[in-house]
């Protein structure tokens, strides 16, 4: 595959072709998870090599595997012939690994000089020589082609700029094996163009490529070979030039999905909510219903404005424009206050984050929002709260010694189990679960479905936002697909295919392209 | 409820028992050794200081209690006490009657309190900064206030109060039991409470629950300002004076025994009886350490040692416990 590589650049520095890295029985278990299934892959250098998955298909696992960011659990790993144990990121910088992440990981106070040589300055008797390093990294900018100061703060530049400058970090460290992961998600165009051409060099210099994207049409424009992950598994690695984007999509997606989803359908009632040419910040004139008993799904990449459309919905952001009604009735809706007395629920992307009160109990995350009605004016009724409580693990079966076991103890799916039970407890009547399954296991998600169909027979109604097209295709009664905070796209259940939602969702790029030029 | 639900409410409750039953254990353990070293440690008259000495801290640290479990620090305390003193020192001689007195210096530890709750929610500031400012100008204002000058306060029934004793107890211990079960029944069994915990847990996750996060905070910095001014009150009423630079780094000592008792600075875990044992234990050191004619400086550096020891060993246990 690199033959033509090694015709065009006559003196490449390593020898292209050569396995570079193997990876012999690599894997990763979380606890309750399998994050990584033995996966035996040889990249050679000087390729590009791509690789794709649905979120949660056990790309990132790889990346943090490789760049020492977290232990194997088992396997080997071959570098240059010779067994390393990439422990730590230090071992696999000392190497050559680095890898440039979708966000940008430096010091956005720093000038971008100070970043490119952050770990490596040039000091002359401990002073630094600030003057000759910004000169220097002016020269590495200016010989990448890309047209950006050395000498400003990190934090002045666009994200994508910033993300050229980490790029070009990256390849001044002797660096052989290269991750990129999903680069040009904030990228404009031109610099996406930029950093193709950077990567076809460093290509001709001999190093490593890992190019991780959900963009078909990036795969095909600049890898040599691409591998599919799903679920944790290698499934296969083609030559770019032997496949194509349907069977690729094939791969990616294919699954015995009857097993895990669970779908009963109800007929619909009445509109709990609807969103009448609804805009704001990240979306625009977005209209549509939820009714009692009806998933409706929302399907787009990250970034289409889904989240910022429900979080909208919810009091979080104020809408510009559009009208919002619940149960017929034209509501505001401006704090998450209004939404959750209106009857919303939220369980949010990042549990973590936004959805749980870790170091504290199960029992108390679970009373969070119903404490005012387990209170008189004074005191909490101790034994409502215990009841409460002890009612949610036991209908939703939450796997918890005790609930004053601490939240953070207990599983992913068992802690989405308790954002949702929460909101059980409160009543009410319309969930919007955004990327519920994300870091779950299957047998997890297959219990989080089944809630689905247990929330919707009490009469409430649900939107469910994933990236995860399965999720969503198999789930929803009416599908919504967002693209750049628009909705493009809305089909019953299953009466389009994968495909076709896929294309839709992903055609940005086109749109984007024919725009700009 | 059921016998199951019993036995499952243990684990947590054996463990913050345990905890409290340690430092009680080791406050009793103090006390026996003081009490066998020294002739005068276990007369009357001395544990009565030694309740007088620790009752006001051990307020101070029931409201930064409740600070620190949002995720906060209020380092303003020591300086609200000696301003305190010196408002009420103030009333006090223009002739307010006493009651009315003491509600106004109240008064003014709450608004203290909203303005820091102020200087968090609506300017966005860090608590630590907005309490280092009011620390310093507080000390500022009740020096112009005085002309730097201390006032004797003409009262002798309130500076009496202070001296007297109720069924053998100081008054001034009487007022920590008077904080503390308000306090405790508000940060254990009034929603109120929990919420200072789910804030302190994740304030994002809180807001998204429905939980006011503002008020919450507000309402932490306001308690933790109206102890405050309350021990002011009362330090007024030992000392007979009022001067500003009363109760100099007061504020320490509070978080010293907060966390001594074991709340954690990084919020959402804490309690009311840990930092009231915490005030005693390290009023019983002091006490001791003057007894034992240890110098002084070594009480400073015994105190210092005494937080790493039971931080670091608390934990563990935490750790350890998961």
């Amino acid at each position: 595959m690199t033959s033509t590589a090694q015709e065009l650049h006559p003196a490449p520095v390593l020898e292209p072709g050569r396995t570079i890295l193997e990876l012999r029985g690599l894997e990763k278990r979380y606890p309750g998870t399998h994050a990584l299934k033995p996966v035996n892959l040889a990249f050679k250098s000087g390729e590009i090599h791509a690789i794709v998955g649905e979120n949660g298909a056990g790309k990132s696992t790889l990346i943090k595997l490789l760049t020492g960011v977290m232990p194997r659990t088992s396997g080997e790993v071959i570098w240059e012939g010779q067994p390393a144990a990439l422990a730590t990121p230090h071992e696999a910088m000392a190497l050559g690994i680095n890898a440039v992440h979708q966000e940008v990981v430096l010091c956005r106070h720093l000038t971008v000089a100070a970043n490119m040589f952050l770990g490596e300055e040039n000091s002359r008797f401990g002073i630094l020589q600030q003057r000759a390093m910004v000169k220097e990294a002016q020269k590495i900018i200016d010989d990448l082609g890309f047209d950006l100061p050395a000498h400003v703060t990190l934090g002045d530049l666009t994200i994508g700029q910033q993300q050229l400058i980490a790029a070009a970090r990256a390849t001044v460290r002797g660096t052989k094996f290269l991750i990129f992961d999903e680069p040009t998600a904030y990228l404009t165009r031109k610099e996406a163009d930029q950093l193709f051409t950077l990567i076809r060099r460093l290509k001709t210099e001999g190093v490593t490529i890992i190019y991780i994207s959900h963009r078909m049409e990036e795969v095909f424009e600049l890898a040599d070979r691409v591998s599919v992950l799903r679920d944790g598994t290698l499934v296969g690695t083609r030559n770019i030039a032997e496949t194509n984007d349907a069977e690729l999509v094939k791969m990616m997606i294919n699954r015995s999905i009857e097993q895990i989803y669970h779908k009963e359908h109800f007929t619909p009632g009445a509109a709990i909510l609807e969103s009448r040419n609804l805009s704001g910040k990240g979306f625009e004139n977005v209209s549509m219903t939820v009714r009692a008993g009806e998933i409706v799904g929302l399907y787009g990449l990250i970034g289409a404005g889904r989240s910022e459309f429900v979080t909208t919905l919810y009091g979080r952001h104020r809408k510009s424009a559009g009208q919002i009604l619940w149960e017929g009735k034209p509501v505001q809706i401006n704090s998450e206050h209004d939404a959750i007395k209106l009857g919303m629920a939220l369980a949010p992307e990042s549990r973590r984050d936004q959805g749980l009160c870790l170091n504290l109990s199960v029992g108390l995350n679970l009373n969070l929002p119903i404490y005012k009605r387990i209170s008189n004016n004074l005191l909490i009724s101790n034994a409502q709260e215990r009841t409460q409580a002890d009612r949610q693990i036991a209908d939703l079966r939450i796997k918890t010694p005790t609930r004053s076991a601490l939240a953070s103890s207990l599983s992913g799916g068992n802690q989405q189990k308790i954002v949702i039970g929460k909101w059980l407890a409160h009543g009410a009547r319309l969930f919007i679960f955004d990327e519920p399954t994300v870091g779950v296991d299957v047998g997890t998600k297959a219990e989080i479905y089944r809630l689905f169909s247990v929330l919707l027979s009490k009469g409430a109604g649900i939107i469910l936002i994933s990236s995860y097209l399965p999720e969503v295709y198999e789930l929803a009664d009416t599908l919504h697909v967002f693209r750049r905070g628009k909705l493009v796209a809305t089909h019953g259940f299953r009466t389009a295919d994968h495909e076709e939602i896929l294309t839709q969702a992903l055609a940005e790029k086109q749109e984007k392209l024919g725009g700009q030029t | 409820m059921s016998t199951e639900a019993i036995a499952a409410e243990k684990p947590k409750r054996n463990y913050n028992a345990l905890f409290g039953l340690t430092l009680l254990a080791l406050l009793v353990l103090l006390w026996v050794i003081l009490s066998l070293s020294t002739s005068s440690f276990a007369s009357a008259n001395n544990i009565s200081n030694l309740l007088r000495q620790g009752s006001m801290i051990a307020i101070l640290a029931v409201g930064q209690t409740f600070v620190i479990i949002t995720g906060g620090i209020d380092l303003s305390v020591g300086a609200v006490v000696g301003f305190a003193t010196v408002i009420a020192a103030m009333l006090i001689n223009a002739g307010v009657p006493v009651f009315l007195a003491i509600l106004i210096t109240l008064l003014v530890g709450v608004a203290i309190g909203l303005f820091h709750g102020f200087g968090i929610v609506k300017m966005g500031l860090p608590p630590f900064i907005i309490t280092l400012a009011t620390l310093t100008s507080l000390r500022g204002i009740g020096l112009l206030m005085t002309n730097g000058n201390s006032i004797s306060i003409n009262n002798d029934a309130f500076q009496e109060f202070s001296r007297n004793s109720f069924l053998g107890v100081p008054n001034l211990f009487w007022m920590v039991i008077l904080v503390g079960i308000p306090a405790y029944i508000f940060l254990h069994h009034s929603r109120w409470g929990r919420y200072l915990f789910s804030v302190g847990s994740n304030a994002e996750a809180s807001r998204l629950s429905g939980v006011n996060v503002q008020r919450t905070i507000y309402m932490a910095y306001t308690l933790s300002g109206l102890c405050a001014a309350f021990v002011g009150v009362l330090l007024a009423s030992r000392i007979g004076i009022g001067n500003p630079t009363q109760a100099e780094g007061w504020e320490l000592q509070a978080i010293a025994s907060s966390v001594i008792g074991g709340t954690s600075l990084f919020g959402a875990v804490g309690s009311v009886h840990g930092p009231l044992l915490g005030a005693f234990i390290l009023a019983t050191i002091n006490n001791g350490a003057n007894l034992l004619n240890v110098n002084a400086f070594w009480q400073r550096i015994i105190t210092g040692a005494l937080i790493i020891i039971i931080v670091y060993f608390d934990g563990l246990r935490r750790r350890g416990g998961k």
